[in-house]
């Protein structure tokens, strides 16, 4: 259950092996024990009480923050959701000195992964991951100052390591700041002779940019944006297969034809089709078409369609990113069929 | 109100300095409020003073809601080993609280030229405002030109500045103001 929030409703939610000292249960919020409140730093817990909310009844944890004494209420069958955890014991504090006393030059740089990532370890409320916080930003800032956004992280990540520390080793919050700032900028001549640092938190992996299956199979133009600007998308994708059907045309030996019937079908659907029109034809200025229409007409028709296979798939090998635009109307066979019929009729009416 | 107090002689001209320097750097009123005697047996083996001791254990001043004691001493601090060890202690403050300390010891020595004077002088407002600094809840600097920065920094400049910046200078400013009673 421990893990950032999922970003969309549908992704499920990564299952990472819970942070040290996570509370799954209740029963186990005792009054007087102390526990760690993701993002929110050290609680008491006061006690269990009942409250008449909306017609409903609920058993809420009180907890009061101890920095501040801020009351804090938690129903508690959601307190495994939260991340609720007990307070770091002392090798866990070991772990966090070693990690802070460790070289660490090479902090991330891009600002969206960082920011990100320090988000996602402070929601996920280990001792561990708020050093990870603190030590990649330091570090940071000893590249380049740091910016305002993550200049207040950095302190709120500080802020509740401190806070932390002074609790679990049992001294003040300056005290416990002099220890981890003695660790993290140690005088001149200063070394520390740690062991290897633990290992560092697991974060979920990132969702990758989602595309609705139905918008894929059904409309590449639809990422032009063309509906934003009043253009009928419809006669659009139309205007996509035309040229296809213009190239059976072609194949079949009226080139001229196939221009005509794509200005025809309408102007909108002109200016969208027009690019993929015009690489067809300019494929097509030398089609085999052609030669074999100077040849013979009565050339079995497989080949005919084999001939106008070719030339298409030739600009999808030089452009790549086309070669979806390319594919789609193929899919598409029952217009592909009305079309082709059509196209003899215009031919027939020339012979 | 920021109260300073005397636990060891302290030259009168350094007292105003450092008086107007707390004044510049908080906006708040700044006053001497006389001297305390050194609480007994606060001296461990080593000749070093327990500071969290002597902040616990020195005589108290009388002060109102909100306002701050800073006291000077003379004596060489210490503080209590830590995980990975003891961290050098030019002063020390309760976090959020109202008391703090400061020691001259680790000072440059204060001679009789006047640019020895002035960076005695500089470097005992620059640790005072630190100090002050985590009564008004704030956390080490990672700026290097920061009053907040910490003193044993390899960063620290030669002659480090008494101002704060701009973020800690904002950040005590809103605390100031919530807390102004």
């Amino acid at each position: 259950m421990r893990g950032p929030p999922p970003r969309h409703p549908d992704e499920q939610r990564e299952q990472l092996p819970p942070v040290e000292g996570f509370i799954s249960d209740a029963a186990e919020l005792a009054e007087g024990v102390r526990v760690v409140y993701p993002n929110q730093g050290v609680c008491t817990v006061v006690g269990i009480e009942e409250k008449d909310i909306s017609g409903q009844k609920l058993q809420l944890v009180r907890m009061r923050r101890e920095e501040d004494g801020a009351a804090v209420l938690v129903p508690r069958n959601k307190v495994p959701a939260i991340g609720l955890r007990k307070v770091a014991t002392g090798g866990q504090i070991d772990g966090v000195f070693h990690y802070l006393a460790a070289q660490f030059d090479d902090p991330e740089l891009d600002w969206k992964v960082r920011h990100r990532d320090n988000a996602d370890r402070l929601i996920a409320g280990g001792v561990l991951g708020l050093a990870e916080v603190v030590k990649g930003l330091h570090t940071l800032s000893r590249l380049r100052p740091l910016p305002a956004k993550e200049r207040e992280q950095y302190d709120n990540a500080r802020h509740l390591l401190v806070h932390e520390v002074a609790v679990s080793l049992g001294v003040s919050p300056g005290l416990a700041e002099d220890y981890i700032d003695y660790v993290l900028m140690p005088p001149p001549g200063v070394t520390f002779d740690v062991p290897p640092p633990p290992a560092p938190v697991l974060l979920p992996p990132r969702p990758r940019r989602r595309k609705p299956a139905a918008e894929e199979e059904e409309n590449v133009l639809g990422d032009l944006g063309l509906g934003d600007l009043g253009i009928d998308l419809d006669l659009v994708a139309e205007g996509a297969e035309a040229p296809e059907a213009a190239g059976e045309g072609a194949a079949e030996g009226e080139g001229g034809d196939t221009k005509e019937g794509d200005e025809g079908e309408g102007g909108a659907e002109a200016v969208a089709a027009a690019p993929a029109a015009d690489e067809d034809d300019d494929d097509e200025a030398v089609p085999p078409a052609r030669a074999e229409k100077a040849e013979k007409k009565a050339k079995a028709k497989p080949e005919k369609k084999a001939a106008a296979a070719k030339p298409r798939k030739a600009p999808a090998e030089k452009k790549p990113a086309k070669s979806e635009k390319a594919e789609k109307p193929a899919e598409k066979k029952p217009a592909k069929r009305s079309a082709a019929k059509a196209a003899p009729k215009r031919g027939g009416k020339k012979k | 109100m920021i109260r300073v107090v005397t636990l060891d002689e302290l030259d009168p001209a350094d007292l105003a300095f450092l008086t107007r320097s707390l004044y510049r750097a908080f906006g708040l009123g700044t006053e001497y409020a006389g001297d305390r005697p050194m609480p007994s047996g606060a001296e461990g083996k080593d000749g070093r003073v327990d500071a969290v001791a002597l902040l616990r254990d020195v005589a108290p001043i009388r002060t109102f809601a909100d306002d701050k004691v800073l006291y000077v001493a003379s004596a060489p601090l210490s503080l209590p080993s830590g995980p990975l060890g003891e961290p050098p202690c030019w002063g020390f403050a309760d976090f959020g609280k109202e008391r703090a300390l400061v020691s001259t010891a680790r000072l440059p020595a204060r001679g009789a030229s006047e640019s020895s004077v002035e960076a005695f002088q500089r470097r005992l407002a620059r640790e005072a405002v630190h100090a002050i600094g985590h009564l008004w809840d704030l956390h080490h600097c990672v700026d290097a030109r920061c009053a907040m920065h910490p003193s044993w920094s390899p960063h620290l400049p030669a002659s480090p500045e008494m101002d704060l910046c701009p973020f800690c200078r904002d950040k005590s400013e809103r605390k100031i103001r919530l807390a102004k009673t």
